[in-house]
């Protein structure tokens, strides 16, 4: 009977997931040209972090980089940093404005009134977008690749994946968290501007977490993209962390629990208050 | 025979206005009522009277600060998964539905959500459109639909699953009168007699409540007034006459309501003007003895354009019993997210 | 409808749009400081990458080698531009969000000229941002802005800014057509930071510095720079000026010659109150 339940909730939750992804994409795929635009934005995005590099250096290769991490293949260093822009927009806009776009469609009543627990739908737009930065990602590296020629260990690339997947828990619980905050603020964007640009300057993204004013420096060790974006480049180029791998791995497992657990958290008091106060129709 | 709904003393307050001029308003007020499994069963009040709100707390889209409410003998809250299982719910306005999406991506979509697998999804799916003769557009995406056809859209997926139950939220609002008309029917017909559906309507035509339902309740200014059968509204209706007077020049309405209230016979007078004709509605015993007396005192203030004596409709009976006209709009009791 | 009738418009329609932005002071505050955001990573990127705040290889690119000042005045000057272009060329687009654009559409005044009242407050709102930016460069971040300089910088930022916004008011013709045209400002957005040095010295590759010449904002930039960093005299940037002004002129009639044009377009396709 227990059995019988589990899988049937099992079945029904996993295409509810599955569908709400599907969904997505197809209103996506729905206007071609800015699909299209949304794919190449973040290339043209890297590139000029990649030439003002390469001004400041006159070259590609930065000697005083290499006192820094042990590398100094700038590009290299560069355009792996730049991926993680693309995991923090990820969880800030695409993630965290899934709630707010159905809200401005009128949809979100009645996928709120179907019987699949919130998490269920929070899982969906994570699966989405998920898949579509981690199109826009692949795209980017080959392109970047095309131009510049990127040298990386190989073998560094399935220990990076798992990285980046322990990575993703915390940030779906980001995600979910500034996804119900922008059904409360009025100019909810600029939460999302906010925190990206902080996330974006404290990240050590185009540079090592060292030139970093020390305050900063500390305030990075809570953010599981310092983490991510260290022990990838450590995986890929040799980058010198302060700290070790399993320190890294453990670090992120803990983010992950407190992020989501923080996550659900306030999606579920954002949820009660706006049934409460009856404005999860208004926009 | 059991109650598919039960509304028990449900209070909803909202707080409006800013800061110090902050009040509670109260858009739902200690409502109770229970709807028998089957029953076809109206809500009927004028705009904002706490409809939609109380129809959003059994969706369990709103929780109430006070009452309770059982779905097929569970609570909303604590079974939410359950309840929310039994329920189809349709709401009046066209952006409930994905526009960019066809109409079987907007089904698919939502069956999913409700737990169909493929082979159960594409058999109801092609039911319900073939139900409401959506065959030739399932294809074409839903903006290009007219309103009526959007509306058809959603309430197949509020179809979808076959609810127990169906909340219906003002439905053919907006709507062109021959597609209400196969909305209605379609209600009254294929799903209440046919389907055996429990269905909770809410309107403010009153034609709809009369046709439609078998029981109506009358909501105003979030209170339920009053729960009976159409027939028996108008049984119990102790003055059996309505006398309506339109006439123009009325200079002061007040005093002119006043006057007429002042008439111990007359039990309820209404008065509204609009584009300088002022139609008086009363409610007595019996008109004909009034009329010389009444065509009298309002020809002392202006002219009268007709006269016209009745018998009660639903509409009447409103009046009677909360003093609101049903076209009215009470929308200061209308929460902040309803008024878009 | 008579010159002062239009003029009265664009001063309606300023005050109306000042009287919107002051219902939302947080978005002053926003673009006061926006801007920073993305200054920092360039200053951090600098040291990580040549130690202190002076290069020689950018001193050869750019003429001075300190890369804080160059990425401070761009920062600045997109400010300026970009405010414009989300502003004017998206103002249209908000009126339809507001149910608003129909009503001055079928009322009997130019559009251009309401537009013309956009620009003009959008003019003085990205003024009060790029301040409050000067004055934060100037005083913690150690921008040399003389008030000798500030004159002739600011007559290159005017001459910038009139084609900029012929630019901006074809392109809000765009958006009446076109509904989701805020993602073609996001690219153009990008497109100026590519193919311009408002971040980085164009002339670091061939193509850049190639295709950097047909912007008009790359002349502009390097105008600004010279003045600020390489103490030129604005005397002897007639060559950039003329240019400027060129540009100016053809941006404003191609500018007001498509949005007739677009609106003339929406009109027959009859997509006006559709979003």
């Amino acid at each position: 009977m227990f059995w019988h339940s589990f899988i049937t909730k099992t079945k029904h939750y996993g295409r509810a997931i599955w569908y709400e992804n599907m969904k997505e994409w197809r209103i996506e795929l729905t206007y071609k040209p800015d699909f299209i635009r949304g794919m190449i934005d973040p290339l043209v995005y890297a590139m000029p972090y990649l030439l003002y590099g390469i001004a400041l250096v006159g070259g590609r290769t930065s000697e005083t980089l290499k006192g820094l991490v042990g590398t100094d293949d700038l590009i290299t260093f560069v355009t792996l940093g730049y991926i993680f822009v693309g995991f923090i927009n990820m969880a800030l806009w695409a993630m965290g404005w899934s709630l707010r776009k159905e809200q401005f469609w009128g949809t979100l009543e009645s996928v709120f009134v179907a019987p699949v627990p919130r998490w269920v739908f929070a899982l969906g737009m994570a699966l989405h977008s998920t898949l579509h930065q981690g199109l826009m990602i692949f795209l980017q590296i080959i392109v970047i690749n095309l131009i510049f020629k990127l040298t990386i260990a190989p073998s560094g690339i399935l220990p990076s994946l798992l990285v980046v997947g322990l990575m993703l828990i915390a940030l779906y619980g980001f995600g979910m968290m500034v996804a119900s905050l922008t059904l409360i603020f009025k100019q909810g964007w600029l939460v999302s501007e906010a925190l990206s640009g902080i996330m974006m300057i404290i990240t050590p993204i185009a540079y090592p977490l060292a030139v970093l004013p020390l305050f900063m420096q500390k305030a990075a060790m809570f953010l599981p993209t310092t983490y991510g974006v260290m022990t990838v480049r450590h995986f890929l180029i040799g980058e010198q962390m302060g700290f070790t791998v399993w320190t890294a791995f453990s670090r992120l497992v803990v983010l992950g629990v407190v992020w989501v657990a923080v996550g659900i958290m306030i999606f579920e008091i954002i949820d009660r208050r706006t049934r409460r106060t009856g404005t999860i129709s208004h926009y | 025979m059991n109650n598919a709904i039960e509304v028990k003393d449900v209070v909803k307050k909202f707080k409006r206005g800013k800061r110090l001029r902050k009040r509670e308003i109260f858009a739902v007020d200690k409502a109770s009522f229970d709807i028998r499994e089957g029953e076809l069963f109206g809500l009927l009040g004028p705009n904002g009277a706490g409809k939609t709100t109380l129809v959003r707390c059994i969706a369990t889209l709103l929780i109430p600060n006070d009452g309770s409410i059982k779905i097929l003998g569970k609570d909303i809250f604590e079974h939410s998964l359950y309840c929310r299982k039994q329920i189809g719910l349709l709401t009046s306005g066209e952006r409930t539905l994905y526009w960019k999406l066809s109409a079987r991506e907007n089904l698919k979509f939502f069956a999913a959500l409700y737990g169909l697998d493929n082979k159960e999804r594409d058999k109801r799916i092609d039911y319900l459109i073939e139900l409401l003769d959506l065959k030739d557009v399932q294809n074409e995406r839903v903006e290009k639909y007219s309103s009526g056809m959007k509306q058809k859209i959603s309430l197949a997926r509020a179809l979808m699953h076959d609810p127990k139950v169906l909340l219906l939220d003002e439905p053919t609002l907006g709507l062109d009168p021959q597609f209400s008309r196969f909305l209605r029917d379609f209600i009254k017909n294929t799903l209440n007699r046919k389907q055996k559906k429990t269905i909770l309507l809410t309107t403010h035509y009153m034609d709809e409540a009369d046709e439609l339902c078998q029981r109506i309740a009358f909501i105003n200014r979030g209170k339920i007034v009053d729960c009976k059968t159409p027939y028996e509204y108008k049984r119990d209706l102790p003055h059996s006459e309505v006398l309506d007077l339109r006439c123009t020049g009325i200079q002061n309405s007040d005093a002119l309501l006043k006057r007429l209230k002042s008439i111990n016979t007359v039990e309820t007078v209404t008065l509204n003007t609009t584009d300088g004709i002022t139609n008086v509605k009363m409610i007595l015993p019996r008109a004909e003895p009034m009329l010389s007396d009444l065509i009298e005192l309002i020809r002392q203030t202006g002219k009268i354009l007709a006269i016209d004596v009745k018998q009660p409709t639903l509409e009447d009976v409103f009046i009677y019993v909360t003093g609101t006209r049903l076209t009215e709009n009470t929308a200061e009791f209308t929460p902040q997210g309803e008024q878009n | 409808m008579s010159f002062k009738n239009d003029l009265r418009i664009v001063w309606a329609e300023f005050k109306k749009s000042v009287k919107i932005w002051i219902s939302y002071p947080i978005m002053l505050v926003f673009w006061a400081i926006a801007p920073f955001m993305w200054v920092l990573p360039f200053i951090f990127q600098g040291k990580a990458l040549v130690g202190g705040l002076s290069s020689a290889a950018f001193k050869e690119l750019t003429g001075s080698p300190h890369y804080l000042p160059f990425v401070l005045i761009g920062a600045m000057v997109s400010t300026y531009i970009f405010s414009g272009l989300w502003g004017v060329g998206n103002s249209l687009r908000e009126e339809t969000y507001w149910g608003t654009l129909e009503y001055i559409i079928v009322s009997p005044t130019n559009p251009i000229v309401v537009l013309l009242g956009k620009t003009l407050a959008e003019f003085v709102y990205a003024t009060v941002n790029v301040t409050m930016q000067a004055l934060v460069a100037t005083f913690f971040l150690g921008l040399d802005l003389t008030l000798a300089k500030i004159f002739p910088v600011f007559v290159i930022v005017l001459l910038l800014l009139i084609g900029f916004y012929g630019f901006a008011i074809a392109f809000a013709g765009f958006t009446l057509l076109i509904k989701e045209a805020h993602g073609w400002v996001h690219t153009l957005e990008w497109v100026f930071y590519l193919f311009s040095p408002i971040r980085y010295p164009v002339e670091v590759s061939t193509i850049t510095k190639t295709l950097s010449a047909v912007i008009p904002l790359t002349y502009a930039l390097v105008a600004i720079r010279g003045i600020i960093l390489l103490n030129k005299n604005i005397l002897h940037l007639g060559k950039t000026i003329l240019i400027l002004i060129i540009m100016d002129i053809i941006l404003l009639i191609t500018g007001y010659l498509t949005f007739r044009y677009l609106e003339r377009k929406t009109k027959e396709a009859g997509t006006l109150a559709q979003y």
